[in-house]
């Protein structure tokens, strides 16, 4: 059975569908995208925002997702920092 | 009569770049370790793991520091195919040659043994002191029964082998065969080593754990490059 997603997990999520798709994202595509419910994923949007994890651009009057250099740098740390665990069985 | 290491002439320095290739390997996994324990804030059990590199790479450094000086040292290198291999132990340098072959050996057992236990969940005090006692009378034996030192080792990787091994039949990662095949490659090194008073043996056991640092390095690459392994798998 999978373990339940961590609050950090949920996030690291969120921030690979967002790389996924070359750094732009419709709203609606990540909440799919990362399993989320709408009032979730609002919540957890603000909380990347706030933390400057992520910003938010207007391409042809559309609002996208990206994420920051920050952003990026904290993606690749997690996912090191899970390759590493789940390898020497640290979790 | 004391021998103080079995390296033959011809391969004298070369097992000096081996160690400081193993070390530089150990280094990197303590540095990986050390900066996923900064970044999730409380797993102690990253702080402990890259604690057992820290230690055998300490070990690894004290047998480089040890052996250049035996090597390089000037009033010996004249002689050194006679000197290292029957030398009675009357100077008083012998006593430096001796802590520092002392300290690789008590470093190295303590780090595979803080490899051993991390993530135990029955680990007492009473357990860690019963086996830092021992690992500290191996060592010291060891200076006198050479052999001592390496049968320890390989027991330990021995118990590491397993406890990844058994890991590995839940998690089925390449990354964690990758580790059983860089332990089984170093557990190899320390039986060949048993049999170092035989040239041959002594070189074969360094290139063996030269094999299993690659393995390592390997494994570092493969971790520090997710990113790149996750394009790669779709």
């Amino acid at each position: 059975m999978k373990r339940k997603r961590s609050r950090t997990d949920i996030i690291h999520d969120m921030l690979r569908c967002i790389l996924e798709k070359n750094n732009r994202i419709k709203p609606t595509h990540l909440m799919y995208k990362s399993n989320l419910s709408h009032s979730q994923m609002n919540l957890y949007l603000e909380e990347l925002l706030k933390m400057g994890l992520i910003g938010k651009i207007a391409e042809k009057g559309k609002t996208l997702i990206m994420t920051t250099t920050k952003g990026t740098d904290f993606y690749r740390q997690y996912s090191q920092m899970r390759e590493f665990e789940k390898t020497f069985g640290l979790e | 009569m004391v021998k103080l290491v079995f390296t033959p002439d011809w391969f004298l320095g070369k097992d000096v770049l081996i160690s400081l290739f193993s070390f530089f390997i150990l280094a990197t996994l303590f540095w990986i370790s050390f900066k996923n324990y900064k970044f999730s804030k409380d797993k102690k059990s990253f702080l402990y793991f890259g604690l057992g590199f820290l230690l055998i790479a300490l070990g690894e450094l004290s047998t480089i520091l040890t052996k250049l000086v035996l090597y390089y040292n000037t009033t010996f290198t004249q002689q050194i195919g006679q000197i290292i291999i029957t030398y009675n132990m009357v100077k008083s340098v012998d006593i430096f040659y001796k802590v520092g072959f002392f300290f690789y050996k008590l470093l190295t057992l303590a780090g595979l043994y803080t490899l051993y236990r991390v993530n135990s969940k029955q680990t007492t005090e009473t357990d860690i002191i019963l086996a830092s006692y021992f690992i500290i009378l191996s060592a010291a034996v060891s200076s006198s029964f050479y052999y001592l030192f390496h049968l320890t080792a390989l027991i330990l990787i021995a118990f590491i082998i397993n406890k990844y091994f058994r890991l590995y039949k839940k998690n089925k990662l390449p990354n964690t065969r990758i580790l059983i095949t860089s332990f089984s490659l170093l557990g190899l090194s320390q039986l060949i080593f048993i049999f170092s008073k035989l040239e041959l043996f002594f070189v074969l056991a360094n290139l063996i754990q030269l094999l299993s640092y690659i393995m390592f390095m390997i494994l570092v690459i493969k971790i520090t490059l997710p990113l790149k392994n996750e394009k790669k798998k779709k």
